[in-house]
């Protein structure tokens, strides 16, 4: 397989993941957080209710944004919006690790040549 | 809030821990940096960029693991079994930065914290332990399945002993004590590990079925066939 090739295969199943998959996936708590909500009682939306865990010592995100928890804020459905942040997250991750890498491969070569241009 | 997927938040760690951490973020990032770019070839780039892409993908599918709780995958192992330790370190530290300034997912004050658990301690754990039972194992495809399964379970648990030594450090449980803590991090992510080895496994030998000269860990060399592996090493 051509390395173009993959790398279209590849990006194509990155973006089914993150666009259609990511909406079926578990909304329960992960790992870290059930544990800091042990002694807290969450309602149906898991908001904290009651009690006292370590949990409710998290501030708000310093920055929030437009695509804070992956959805787009100014977008009406959570579905819609939810598979475009994931679309939208996939292609912005794809060209910046690139561009990165890229630059690190070009910088090491000239390194190691002649040590410019 | 209900989103954490296993990033810390801000204010859970206290901020000079915080900080502090950041500084051996910087520098374990700085040393990969400078150890990724002697090995690293421009034939490789567009595949570091994919796998770092399919990373933050991946990292979006929160499976269940017990009742009424999740885990989704780290990345570490599967970034390190493709692209080795350094230029691995590279990849998740780049997901977990646009988490953090984009989708509000980690905090920012505690990105330091969450790059040297998820980043540089799970995916030098895993490159370890790859690196380890490909010397035990036979290159085969269960050899290499069997190698990033172990990988991912001892990266993700190491991940989040990282984050029990940050806690210890700088954070509060009110009504737990430290070991109660310890012990109920460790264990789920025991948990998490077993559904991020699945996934990793699959996507490398996805990938050293397709393109062996792609997986890192095989160094250029093709998966024997399982049954007769001796015999393939004749042409």
């Amino acid at each position: 397989m051509t390395t173009s090739r993959f790398t279209l295969i590849g990006a194509l199943v990155a973006l089914v993941l993150a666009g259609g998959v990511a909406l079926f996936a578990s909304s329960s708590p992960d790992g870290l957080e059930s544990v800091m909500l042990e002694g807290c009682e969450t309602g149906a939306d898991g908001e904290i209710t009651g009690g006292e865990c370590t949990l409710q010592q998290a501030g708000g995100h310093e920055i929030g944004g437009p695509l804070a928890d992956y959805g787009i804020s100014f977008v009406g459905s959570e579905t819609l919006g939810g598979s475009l942040a994931g679309i939208l997250g996939v292609l912005l991750v794809l060209g910046l690790a690139t561009g990165l890498f890229r630059l690190l491969a070009r910088g090491g070569k000239a390194d190691a040549g002649s040590g410019g241009a | 809030m209900s989103e954490l997927a296993l990033h810390i938040p801000n204010g859970i760690v206290d901020i000079p821990t915080s900080l502090a951490f950041g500084l051996v973020a910087v520098l374990a990032v700085g040393a990969c940096t400078v150890a990724a770019r002697r090995g690293l070839d421009e034939r490789l780039v567009p595949l570091a960029g994919l796998a770092t892409a399919f990373i933050f993908a991946a990292q979006m599918l929160n499976f269940p693991v017990a009742a009424g709780v999740s885990g989704h995958l780290l990345g570490g192992a599967l970034a390190a079994a493709l692209l080795g330790p350094w230029l691995g370190v590279l990849c998740v530290t780049v997901v977990i930065a646009v988490q953090a300034l984009l989708f509000a997912d980690g905090g920012v004050t505690a990105l330091g914290l969450n790059v040297v658990n998820m980043a540089v301690i799970a995916t030098v754990a895993a490159y370890g332990v790859i690196a380890l039972a490909l010397k035990l194992l036979p290159r085969t495809r269960v050899g290499l399945t069997v190698a990033v399964f172990a990988a991912s379970v001892v990266s993700v648990v190491a991940a989040s002993a990282g984050f029990v030594l940050q806690f210890a450090i700088g954070g509060e449980a009110p009504g737990q004590t430290l070991g109660e803590v310890a012990g109920a991090i460790l264990s789920v992510h025991v948990l998490i590990g077993v559904g991020e080895g699945a996934i990793a496994a699959a996507a490398v030998v996805a990938v050293a079925l397709a393109r062996p000269d792609l997986v890192h860990a095989l160094k250029g060399a093709r998966l024997a066939e399982a049954p007769t592996a001796k015999e393939t090493a004749r042409p």
